[in-house]
């Protein structure tokens, strides 16, 4: 459909100050607005990723990308209210105690709002006791956490033991990410899985909520 | 070519001679908090202090047995002279910015006292000791920010980095022009007041910007800094960089200081006759997490490719055992 393929690229292209009136032609041309969400801006964002990805584009773009997709679920969401679109899953996210380097958790939580995930984005430097209280009050399907620094690797493992010791360790499935880790790490300190980019941590989420 | 460690490391930087054996050599930090411990030096006292800067520095080369000293632990020295409020850490915590004082990209305007700012003050202070105490031999690195790393701390990163992707290309100028002179007055200034050589680190870091961003936005700066700045010079950009190296061959600088992501033969194969190349043993999996036959390992292969100067590929983390650190001096006293 021309208007669906208008709203891809202006959100892959990051043309944020034409993404209303691309979603405005679209509803007025009769397009579902679930068509709208999914096959217009959630399928973009899959684009941007895939970009990121094969190193065709970097984050400045994606930054750009992710502000016009977000420009877009605004002007979507109380639409789709009436129409009762649930969220994919909850998610909560947070860069852990000590490190204040958010770029790639924000990017993240843009990608996977994108991806219709619901995001409690705990922000930086979160310790234990604010993760136990989100889960406990949101909860959330699963966790995720970042760090950028080697020297706050280890608050990730520091988290998932005090959630085991609080009996909170099974109800979330917990990915991991950042810089400084890898797979292996991911496995010692008993997190579910580790993606190694915005994108790979969005296929996670999506595979943790299938059912 | 005499066997010193000085003469090993200021041969390697400009691809000269070759003596016994490549010298171990850290453009970035290798302060840890082993290290720290013996020798009584610690952040952050390390970060302000001259004299303890001056004494963590050179335990890297008395030991941990590398052939350089380099004095500038952190990357905020320069951020805090320019008004960012900073947490400078513990002997476990790097230092960090708490703001962004210039998110809205007002205009910077560089003080022009400051050089004497404490936490500038501290650096050039430390190499002129290090110079006095053992100028005679190890090579002395000296250390500054270039204008794209100041714009992170000054803008916010994530911010810099939109305004980039917005295509805002006067504003991201101006910010970057308005910082470039502060790097070279610092480097300057490093030389003069006893380094060898100074590293320029600008994180144009692969996986976060493009080969495209640092051609058009950078590069042209980074010419006229290397060509106002009156000595040696290694750069020092982190990520996965293979996508841009020889942009960064053009810059103008001497040599290279690259992380493992980078493959130590397509490095040497690619750029290695234009400039040296500094690195590149892997900081998170062998330093911190290996074992001293897996640092060895890494540094032996970067040897082996032919990189010139031996060393970790970036700052190390705190937690770094010093013998793992130790398995690259060791590679490298076994020569070529």
């Amino acid at each position: 459909m021309e208007e669906l393929n208008a709203i891809r690229e202006a959100v892959i292209r990051g043309l944020h100050r034409e993404i209303e009136a691309r979603i405005g032609e679209a509803t007025a041309a009769g397009v579902p607005l679930a068509a709208v969400m999914n096959d217009g801006l959630i399928a973009a964002m899959d684009e941007v990723g895939r970009r990121y990805g094969t190193g065709e584009i970097f984050v400045p773009e994606m930054l750009v990308a992710a502000l016009t997709m977000k420009k877009g679920l605004d002007i979507l969401k109380p639409l789709l209210a009436s129409g009762g679109a649930a969220p994919v899953g909850t998610i909560l996210m947070a860069t852990v105690k000590g490190d204040l380097h958010d770029i790639g958790k924000n990017i993240v939580v843009m990608m996977l709002e994108g991806a219709g995930f619901r995001v409690i984005d705990l922000g930086v430097d979160v310790d234990a006791q604010k993760v136990i209280r989100g889960i406990e009050e949101e909860h959330p399907e699963i966790l995720g956490f970042s760090s950028l620094l080697t020297t706050t690797m280890p608050e990730m493992g520091a988290i998932i033991a005090a959630l085991s010791a609080r009996g909170l360790r099974d109800r979330v499935r917990i990915m991991v990410g950042g810089a400084p880790l890898d797979a292996a790490y991911a496995a010692r300190i008993g997190a579910d899985g580790y993606g190694r980019d915005a994108v790979a941590a969005v296929e996670m989420a999506r595979r943790f909520v299938e059912r | 070519m005499r066997d010193t460690p000085k003469n090993l490391f200021m041969s390697a930087l400009f691809g000269g001679r070759r003596g016994a054996r490549p010298p171990a050599g850290n453009p970035t930090s290798i302060a840890c908090v082993e290290l720290m411990k013996s020798c009584g030096a610690f952040f952050p006292e390390a970060h302000l202090n001259p004299r303890a800067m001056a004494d963590l520095a050179i335990a890297g080369h008395e030991i941990a047995g590398f052939d350089t000293v380099m004095p500038e632990f952190s990357v905020h020295q320069e951020s805090a002279a320019l008004g960012c409020q900073v947490d400078w850490g513990s002997p476990e915590k790097m230092p960090d910015a708490l703001n962004a004082p210039h998110a809205d990209f007002s205009d910077i305007v560089i003080p022009e006292a400051i050089l004497e700012k404490p936490s500038l003050r501290t650096v050039l202070e430390a190499i002129a000791l290090l110079r006095r105490e053992a100028g005679d031999q190890v090579g002395i690195i000296g250390k500054v920010m270039g204008p794209w790393t100041l714009s992170y701390h000054l803008a916010g990163t994530q911010n810099f980095l939109l305004q980039v992707g917005l295509g805002e290309t006067g504003k991201v100028t101006r910010m970057l022009r308005q910082l470039m002179p502060l790097t070279v007055a610092f480097a300057n200034a490093q030389l003069r007041a006893g380094a060898d050589a100074v590293v320029l680190a600008d994180h144009a870091t692969g996986n976060l910007v493009g080969p495209y961003h640092y051609r058009d936005l950078l590069l042209p700066l980074h010419r006229e800094i290397t060509a106002a700045i009156g000595g040696p010079i290694i750069l020092h950009v982190c990520g996965n960089c293979l996508d841009r190296l020889e942009l960064f061959a053009d810059s103008g600088v001497d040599a290279y200081h690259f992380e493992w992501q980078v493959d130590a033969k397509a490095a040497v194969e690619r750029i290695g006759s234009r400039v040296s190349l500094a690195g590149n043993v892997n900081n998170p999996r062998a330093l911190l997490q290996g074992t001293p036959e897996e640092v060895y390992r890494q540094a032996r292969y970067a040897i082996d490719a032919g990189v010139d100067i031996i060393g970790p590929e970036c700052a190390i983390p705190l937690a770094t055992p010093l013998e793992n650190l130790q398995a690259i001096v060791e590679a490298c006293r076994e020569g070529y």
